[in-house]
């Protein structure tokens, strides 16, 4: 195995690895996104969107250092997406004599930047459509993981039987939840089709489409270390056909496209007369051999079609532009997760790569498709139908690499509000059926749920109190009523702030939240007198 | 001495005999005499759980060599022992140990909780206080494939419910609750705990009544031995709270999980206010239909100080 393939490996592992540690350690090192901090595409085009600079971006400014020096490396020996294509290529591709080669197929890759750039200019992040990282590691995270969990779970209900027997009590009473992830079928499309465009050409995605790469490739017109060919070379023609890249000319093997290699070094290895090295430059035979295919009008006019399409966008009836408050629409389930920033803030930093969603343990961060309209896409909201929002944990924003959700201490977190619930009364057993229930009473952390006793209703009944609810969502979950829960969060109240302490914050607004009140010995916490004198549960009490 | 005395004097010692010698023969039964159906024991923690089993013949008496042993504590919520939301740790430990004593083949803790299992199992303090003795010993189960459909037979409403299939291959089943409040059922007792060995919790409050199929549930998971916690006391805002917490430093056991849940209810204050056990309705309901007794009145209850 040569250097390029075992550095791939070993970064699709390591990438991998990270991963893995996301989704099951509840400790998670500062470096465990640092494979989305390294793309280019999207930290350029997340920092430039949301007019911010911040040392989390090194790594990937570290790339775009070295792209001038030494061409797209990060393509050829880091890149998960291109080791992931390039094993996909070997599993769904062909083999090549002549590659389909068509020059305006690779100029999609700086139309795609130019159009994200053009959106970001105006504030509006598209990156989740095409960055690399963000796509990838949806790919692992959202698709694959619960996939080959799913399996695991499957196959342990084969083997229980035999632990039970045995007495093997960890694997006998071993439970592996399936995450379960909305927008799977965006993620499985998208891929399908990248998989089966190796049957164009191999890393069609890498040469043609993906704007970071396009990134790169504006930057390596010409890197000091490149491909040289010595007179040694019979023009055999090997190396154009082995390219994964159609980095070389099909006219003469000793032009190169610099633009497009990733300095693999496969033409090299294959050429028979050990004709091709690379090195620092020695000849310009490639003077003029990378032309683009379109003009930079053309550019430009993609430029300028990326911010009206962000404005067209911007202008939507679901668009958080502006100020919020009166006018602007929201949808109801729209429950972003604690600490989010404020809403367009979230939007331009998100990049939709799905850290938090892969990594949340109770699953209820999930991707939306178009309830916060085209800007939203893929964004993660809770789903305290699907699982409550532990107050104890805040994975969401250890993972998240570009600061869309704030890193929160253990205070902070629990105040940082995510909704309110409502109850619907029509709904509630209690309420409407006179059953007794009070089970959003019984999960509540915050002790947000307060019962009263009705006129003419036998069983207590829940109301809400609204200063302490932190839109956790416990109650919406665990609501006995099927379907839809008589008991509701929504993001009312939420508390989205950009810098600053929540609990500052929601003390300033009045709010009472806590999951571990103090604890007088003997004494009543806090003001109970809706129970005073009251006793839910017994009978014949007052 | 005539004829007459030694007749009488004979007679006498029969008279006296017969209680001896049916004592010789029938001991078991004459000891049973002296069992308590209530053992109330004041003390720390794992010191007064042994004494109140022992009041009541011991483990040996619940546990025979290899049973396999089930052992329901509350452990549904991720608070601290001083919460009084969850089952004292070193309660549960002394249960655990004792059934080793025993010698049980197996001893498991079992609890199906409502907040996230490892958060629990952590910050009840009962996985770590359990892991001297076995480290596999206390789970959380919500796995549905870790339960089994079950009928009850003397069911009034619930016909039939999803039992972990631990509990339903297990000897003896233990009840260990914490003494706590409970918003929907007035207390949350042995009888109450037994929620959370089953699946579907949700239907009991929808489509049936929730003390009725309590009662249901309780016929078919019967606790051979209820041992509540009442070394401290959730007297108000329960089944979570946080509320007013009690320091009773108390132990309740009994072999009827009725009586110890109507003591419990009788002996501490709920609400700032005492109850009868007949105001609670599913323990009036199982004293109704026959699962056990409330009427403590009548029962025999060993009280003692450590």
């Amino acid at each position: 195995m040569n250097f390029r393939r075992a550095s791939q490996i070993a970064n699709l592992v390591l990438f991998l690895l990270l991963l893995a540690k996301a989704i099951y350690s509840s400790n998670v090192p500062a470096a465990i996104d640092i494979y989305l901090r390294l793309d280019p595409g999207l930290i350029a085009l997340t920092a430039i969107g949301g007019r911010m600079l911040d040392i989390a971006f090194i790594p990937a400014l570290l790339v775009l250092a070295i792209t001038p020096f030494a061409g797209r490396v990060f393509c050829g020996y880091l890149c998960p997406m291109g080791t992931t294509l390039d094993y996909s290529d070997k599993l769904f591709g062909r083999s090549f004599e002549k590659q389909f080669e068509d020059k305006r197929f690779r100029s999609i890759k700086y139309l795609s930047l130019f159009f994200l750039f053009g959106a970001s200019i105006v504030g509006v992040s598209w990156v989740f459509f095409a960055a690399p990282l963000s796509l990838i590691t949806r790919f692992y995270g959202l698709f694959l993981h619960p996939l080959l969990v799913f399996i695991a779970d499957e196959s342990l209900g084969h083997i229980r039987p035999m632990a039970e027997w045995l007495d093997v009590y960890s694997i006998a009473l071993m439970q592996i939840p399936t995450p379960r992830f909305a927008t799977q079928m965006f993620i499985i499309a998208f891929f399908g089709a990248l998989f089966t465009l190796a049957r164009v050409s191999p890393r069609f995605w890498c040469r043609n489409i993906c704007p970071s790469g396009g990134l790169m490739a504006l930057l390596s017109k010409k890197p000091f270390v490149r491909r040289y060919v010595s007179e040694d070379c019979t023009e055999c023609g090997r190396c154009v056909a082995a390219c994964p890249m159609g980095a070389i000319s099909e006219e003469s093997p000793l032009v190169t496209h610099h633009r497009e290699c990733i300095t693999c070094h496969t033409c090299a290895k294959i050429c028979p007369e050990r004709a091709v090295s690379f090195g620092w430059a020695k000849t310009d035979y490639d003077a003029g051999a990378t032309e683009l295919a379109y003009s930079r009008r053309q550019f430009v006019i993609t430029g300028l079609i990326g911010t009206g399409t962000a404005i067209t966008c911007l202008t939507g009836l679901s668009s958080p532009y502006g100020k919020p408050g009166p006018g602007q629409v929201t949808a109801p389930g729209l429950i972003r997760p604690p600490g989010a920033l404020p809403e367009m803030d979230f939007l331009v930093r998100c990049v939709r790569c799905g850290e938090c969603m892969a990594a949340c343990p109770t699953n209820t961060l999930q991707p939306i498709w178009l309830k916060a309209g085209i800007l939203g896409m893929f964004s993660p909201v809770l789903t305290p139908r699907r699982r409550y929002c532990s107050p104890e944990c805040h994975k969401c924003g250890d993972v998240c690499p570009t600061g869309a959700i704030r890193i929160l201490s253990a205070n902070e977190r629990i105040w940082a509000k995510t909704g309110t619930a409502m109850i619907f009364r029509r709904k509630c057993l209690a309420w409407e059926y006179q059953k007794s229930c009070m089970v959003c009473d019984e999960v509540c952390p915050f002790k947000a749920v307060a019962f009263t006793k009705e006129p003419g209703n036998p069983v207590p009944v829940p109301r809400v109190r609204e200063e302490k609810c932190a839109g956790c969502g416990y109650c919406e979950h665990f609501c006995p009523a099927q379907n839809q829960s008589a008991i509701v969060v929504t993001p009312m109240g939420a508390l989205r702030i950009f810098e600053g302490s929540f609990v500052a914050e929601g003390k300033r607004q009045g709010l009472k939240l806590a999951i571990t009140p103090e604890l007088k010995e003997g004494a009543l916490l806090g003001e109970d007198d809706l129970t005073k004198g009251y006793a839910p549960g017994f009978e014949n009490s007052k | 001495m005539n004829r007459r005395e030694f007749l009488r004097f004979q007679t006498m010692g029969l008279l006296w005999m017969i209680p001896g010698v049916s004592g010789l023969l029938f001991s078991k039964k004459a000891f049973s005499e002296l069992v308590p159906d209530v053992a109330v024991v004041k003390g720390s923690a794992a010191a007064a759980t042994r004494a109140a089993v022992e009041l009541l013949g011991g483990m040996k008496e619940f546990v025979k060599p290899g049973n396999r042993v089930i052992i329901k504590p509350n452990m549904s919520f991720p608070t601290p022992p001083e919460r009084a939301s969850n089952t004292h740790p070193d309660v549960v430990r002394e249960l655990a140990t004792m059934c080793k004593e025993a010698q049980a083949s197996k001893t498991l803790v079992l609890d199906n909780t409502l907040s996230a299992k490892e958060l629990c199992l952590e910050t009840s303090g009962i996985r770590q206080a359990c892991e001297a003795i076995d480290s596999k010993m206390v789970f959380a189960l919500s796995d549905d494939s870790l339960y089994r459909t079950t009928e009850i037979p003397r069911y009034r409403s619930m016909r039939e419910t999803e039992i972990m299939k631990e509990v339903l291959k297990s000897d003896v089943l233990i009840a260990a609750p914490v003494a706590k409040s409970h918003s929907s059922t007035g207390v949350s007792l042995s009888m109450k705990g037994m929620m959370g060995l089953i699946y579907n919790r949700g239907i009991m409050h929808r489509r049936y009544d929730l003390n009725t199929s309590i009662v249901d549930l309780c016929t078919i998971l019967k606790a051979d031995l209820a041992v509540i916690d009442g070394t401290r006391v959730l007297s108000t805002n329960g089944p979570r709270g946080p509320g007013k917490v009690l320091r009773e430093n108390t132990v309740i056991a009994s072999k009827d999980m009725v009586a110890a849940d109507a003591y419990a209810v009788s002996i501490f204050e709920w609400y700032g206010k005492k109850f009868k056990p007949s105001q609670v309705s599913h323990i009036r309901e199982a004293h109704e239909r026959g699962l056990g007794r409330m009427d403590i009145d009548n029962l025999k209850v060993q009280s003692i100080v450590l």
